[in-house]
């Protein structure tokens, strides 16, 4: 079992917010920026041949003898897409702390939220620079157990290729939505174009940074060789006081590198070390980031 | 093997005058090296196995991480800003190659070629009398001749071995053919310059038995006697010490007993070429009784006679200053600060001296006798005795007083149990010390023995009509005997003095004669000396004194100047600790009371005190010049070359510590801790 079921109740008190708002295909509960056929009035504007004219204002068309049409809000659903970084590199960390167990939790936690609150919710696992495999659009409690299921049976493996994984993710044409991105970014290549690429196809973009604690801090001493477990590529370390001191510092600069690039792209960003629990990141910290309300 | 090291500071120069241009022996700049051990270069081939472990250590541990994303963005910025970090990672192999070089440079023992008086089988002898405590050289001659030697033991060569001899009083052999050098270092300090004269006869015949074929080398400021010492056996050279001439000394002072009191005798001897004021001071157990200034011309000698001065027993001290120091007239302190001593001359040892008056006392002399005129008078003559008369008994029987007495006089009887004290007997009877056999009268070819006792006695008057056949026994000496047997000896045994005269005074016209106050005078000098050994003239250093003790005294004490003090056995009666310059206080220990009697060590020694450095020294027939470093010896090395990978094993150890800190589970928990 992924989550037990006090988490379950606190997952459901949360909904997504979005800043922006984008129509939906079902009614939802969320203001959408599409003028609809709620109650709620939005504006007015002149009339054009073809209006329907049940939504003609006829009480000002009595005083001012000109049409218009009232606009009124319509509430829409919305579509989040999370999309979890299965390169084996995420396979790293012992029990809790493993990064992909801790990416899985997020995403369901963030999918159980989704569902809870009648959003449409689409799960994506990127590997091999192609989204492996999928889960959704679905939406609705009734989901849930299937969600669980489909990220149990989830496997990290291969190399990442971020930058070309998501843009295979977008070419699919998909309702324009939240886009969630877990992964710990260690990609040659980066993964700005292919989130600027989602953004391109009107989605809004969020950056959940995984990281396992012994990446920031590694406890590694001596002349020793670096197996990267992904590539398999070999790199001669001597480490001493001073290099490890160098390496924390790098990491520290890394992850400020990354915050920066992501706010000057209006990317919400959060750093996520396994280390911490992973629904003190959901209830807390993610509130806190502004990915839930 | 000879490697040719150039010294860095010569390099600039060999711009200019190429090294090339000059003959290989005759080249200032080069400084020969030799290795004794080349073979322990071979150990270099450690390097192999050193440099194979630690590729095979390169083969490093893996570890696996997540990603080595961040770790090559990392190496790539820090090789970018350091190109010696390749060398940085392999600066353990370098610093463990660099203690391997040393150790096996250590080994094959390098030795630079240096120039030394002698090598080979080397005989040392290190003066050490009195002259090397001279402070002309800094800090005396003593320790700059020791250091002469050190310099000839650090550039010995490894076959080379060296004999050391002290030469003083008793010359020695500190140490003898000795290769190690440490143990040549430690003998060589212990070496002390002594404060007496120097026996440089007895230390050559040591010197030629220690080895023949060797080289002799003699560090001394040159006090060699002139003629008179044997050649030795083989290459001799000499290493002059000392720098100066500077010297005054006290060459003689004396007491004499006068009429009425005694008199004092002192001398000043100048060896300085330079004319110079003295202040002689003289005191009387350390209160000043008179000081004059003494203008001693160059080489040459004051002296001053002192009357009149006191009857009492004491010791008279006299010491040189120079005239304007603190040290006047009117001064009530002795002069004895060092410094103001030290300033007069280059030797202070000779500017103090010492005399001891002993005021005798009388002597107690029990005359044991059925009634001798002869004898009774010239007791009852003799100065300083004190005489008394015992009576045999009617029966023949001897009752002995109880009292002791310093002398006891037999006249033809003895008791059965001797007295423990000085016998004389005259006309002996029986008695267990010697053989009394009868009488005889024949006397032919009566005859004198060459003795101290027999000075001045004239025997050809002397007649006698009979005597009593006896046998000199094996510890005394015949005075005077003729053909058929002594007549008169003395001798000592078991620290008892005993003298006896085979015959009776009444059947001889000795007492007659001039010759028996004189005899009988020395005997009883002999017998019953005015003190316990005779103080009236001074001892040289390391000369050996004959103590009579008293008939009472139970224990011996001779303190010396520095207040260290001999335990004499009663029946061991000579002296010999007589090393140091000054006054010996002899306490003879009798129960309570104590006796005290001084006698003075000088060092009136010309030899010594005219310590001008001489320039060559005359051994056999042959002069012996001082002698420039002409033989190679070898300064060896491996010392400085094992302190040298000491150091980098130091190092090494430190950076080797540095690299490993962070692995220590200690600091992992800090680091956790860190985190959380």
């Amino acid at each position: 079992m992924l989550f037990d079921e006090s988490t379950l109740r606190k997952l459901n008190q949360l909904t997504l917010i979005a800043s922006r708002i984008r129509s939906g295909a079902m009614k939802g509960e969320r203001r959408s920026s599409r003028r609809g056929s709620s109650v709620e009035f939005a504006d007015y504007r002149n009339y054009a041949p073809g209006d329907d004219l049940r939504r003609l204002d006829w009480n000002i068309y009595a005083r001012l003898e000109r049409p218009f049409i009232k606009l009124l809000e319509e509430e829409e659903d919305l579509a989040v897409h999370v999309l979890i970084d299965g390169s084996q590199s995420m396979d790293w960390g012992e029990g809790a702390q493993n990064k992909f167990q801790y990416a899985l939790k997020l995403a369901a936690g963030l999918g159980a939220v989704t569902l809870a609150s009648g959003d449409a919710l689409t799960i994506g696992l990127l590997q091999q620079g192609k989204v492996a495999s999928e889960f959704g659009p679905s939406r609705g409690g009734a989901s849930l157990a299937r969600l669980f299921r489909f990220l149990e049976n989830l496997e990290p493996g291969g190399e990442t290729n971020l930058n070309r994984a998501m843009r295979d993710y977008s070419i699919i044409p998909r309702r324009a939505g939240l886009v969630i991105l877990l992964s710990d970014l260690f990609a040659n290549d980066g993964y700005e174009t292919g989130l600027r690429q989602l953004m391109g196809r009107g989605h809004e973009a969020a950056l959940v940074h995984v990281l396992a604690p012994d990446e920031l801090d590694p406890p590694l001493a001596g002349d020793i060789q670096l197996v990267d477990i992904e590539t398999n590529q070999t790199q001669d370390v001597s480490l001493d006081g001073g290099l490890r001191e160098r390496y924390r510092t790098r990491a520290r600069a890394w992850i400020q590198s990354t915050q920066a690039e992501c706010r000057k792209r209006n990317i919400r960003y959060l750093e996520a070390v396994t280390s911490q629990t992973w629904d003190h990141i959901l209830l807390l910290e993610m509130r806190r980031a502004g990915f839930v309300k | 093997m000879d490697i040719y090291f150039v010294p860095c500071w010569r390099i600039k120069q060999s711009f200019f005058f190429p090294l090339s241009s000059y003959p290989v022996s005759r080249n200032p700049y080069l400084v020969p090296m030799q290795l004794l051990t080349p073979l322990a270069l071979t150990l270099a081939a450690l390097a192999v196995p050193i440099i194979l472990l630690y590729m095979l250590k390169l083969r490093r541990k893996q570890e696996t991480v997540s990603s080595t994303f961040l770790w090559r963005q990392l190496l790539r910025e820090q090789q970018a800003n350091a190109p010696w970090q390749k060398l940085k990672r392999n600066l353990l192999l370098l610093l463990q190659l660099l203690i391997l070089a040393a150790l096996v440079f250590a080994l094959a023992r390098p030795a630079l070629q240096v120039p030394v008086v002698a090598s080979g089988s080397v005989i040392v002898l290190l003066d050490a009398s009195a002259s090397m405590n001279a402070v002309d050289v800094n800090p005396t001659r003593f320790d700059s001749a020791r250091d002469s030697v050190l310099d000839l033991i650090n550039g010995l060569s490894p076959a080379s071995s060296l004999t050391l001899i002290l030469v003083a009083e008793k010359p020695q052999t500190l140490i003898a053919a000795e290769t190690d050098k440490s143990l040549l270092r430690q003998a060589l300090d212990n070496a002390q310059a002594s404060q007496g004269s120097a026996d440089w006869e007895s230390a050559f015949a040591l010197a030629a038995g220690a080895g023949s074929n060797s080289t002799f080398v003699i560090v001394s400021d040159g006090g060699l006697p002139e003629s008179g010492l044997p050649a030795l056996p083989g290459e001799v050279r000499f290493i002059p010490v000392g720098a100066s001439q500077n010297n005054l000394a006290i060459s003689a002072l004396a007491l004499r007993p006068a009429q009425k009191s005694p008199q004092l005798f002192a001398e000043v001897t100048n060896y300085d070429s330079a004319d110079r004021n003295v202040l002689l001071s003289i005191y009387f157990n350390d209160q000043l009784i008179d000081a004059r200034q003494l203008s001693v011309q160059a080489n040459s000698s004051r002296s001053l006679t002192l009357d009149a001065l006191s009857n009492e027993s004491g010791i008279y001290k006299a010491t040189i200053t120079t005239p304007n120091s603190n040290n006047s007239l009117n001064s009530l302190n002795p002069p004895n600060s060092q410094s103001s001593i030290n300033s007069l001359d280059s030797l202070p040892l000779d500017n103090t001296a010492f005399a001891v008056f002993q005021s005798s006392s009388s002597r107690r002399v029990l005359l044991v006798s059925n009634g001798n005129l002869f004898l009774e008078q010239l007791l009852a003559s003799l100065p300083g005795i004190q005489p008394f008369r015992a009576l045999p008994a009617a029966d023949g029987t001897i009752q002995m007083p109880n009292d002791p007495f310093d002398l006891y006089i037999f006249d033809g009887v003895a008791p059965p149990e001797l007295p423990k004290a000085n016998l004389l007997f005259v006309n002996p009877s029986s008695n267990p010390l010697f053989e009394v056999g009868g009488t005889y009268n024949e006397f032919q070819n009566m005859q004198v023995d060459q003795h101290a006792l027999t000075n001045f006695v004239d025997w050809s008057n002397v007649h006698i009509l009979q005597a009593k056949t006896v046998q000199t026994p094996a510890w005394a000496e015949t005075l005077i005997e003729s053909d058929s047997g002594p007549l008169v000896f003395a001798g000592e045994t078991k620290g008892q003095r005993i003298a006896a005269l085979a015959f009776d005074l009444k059947e001889s016209d000795l007492p007659l004669q001039i010759a028996y106050p004189i005899l009988f005078s020395n005997l009883i000098n002999y017998l019953a000396p005015p003190s316990a050994f005779d103080a009236t003239r001074s001892l040289e250093p390391g000369e050996s004194l004959s103590i009579l003790p008293p008939s009472n005294a139970e224990r011996i004490v001779v303190a010396s100047p520095s207040d260290q003090a001999y335990t004499l056995a009663l029946d061991q009666t000579v002296f010999t600790q007589t090393d140091e310059l000054g006054y010996y206080a002899v306490n003879f220990i009798s129960g309570d009371s104590n006796h005290v009697e001084y006698f003075a060590v000088n060092l009136f020694d010309e030899a010594e005190s005219n310590i001008s450095p001489r320039e060559t020294i005359q051994i056999g027939r042959s002069t012996v010049t001082p002698t420039a470093s002409q033989q190679i010896g070898q300064r060896e090395l491996w010392s400085w070359l094992a302190a040298l990978a000491l150091l980098v094993l130091m190092i090494e150890w430190q950076v080797f510590h540095r690299r490993q800190i962070p692995s220590l589970p200690i600091f992992r928990n800090n680091l956790d801790a860190e985190k959380r």
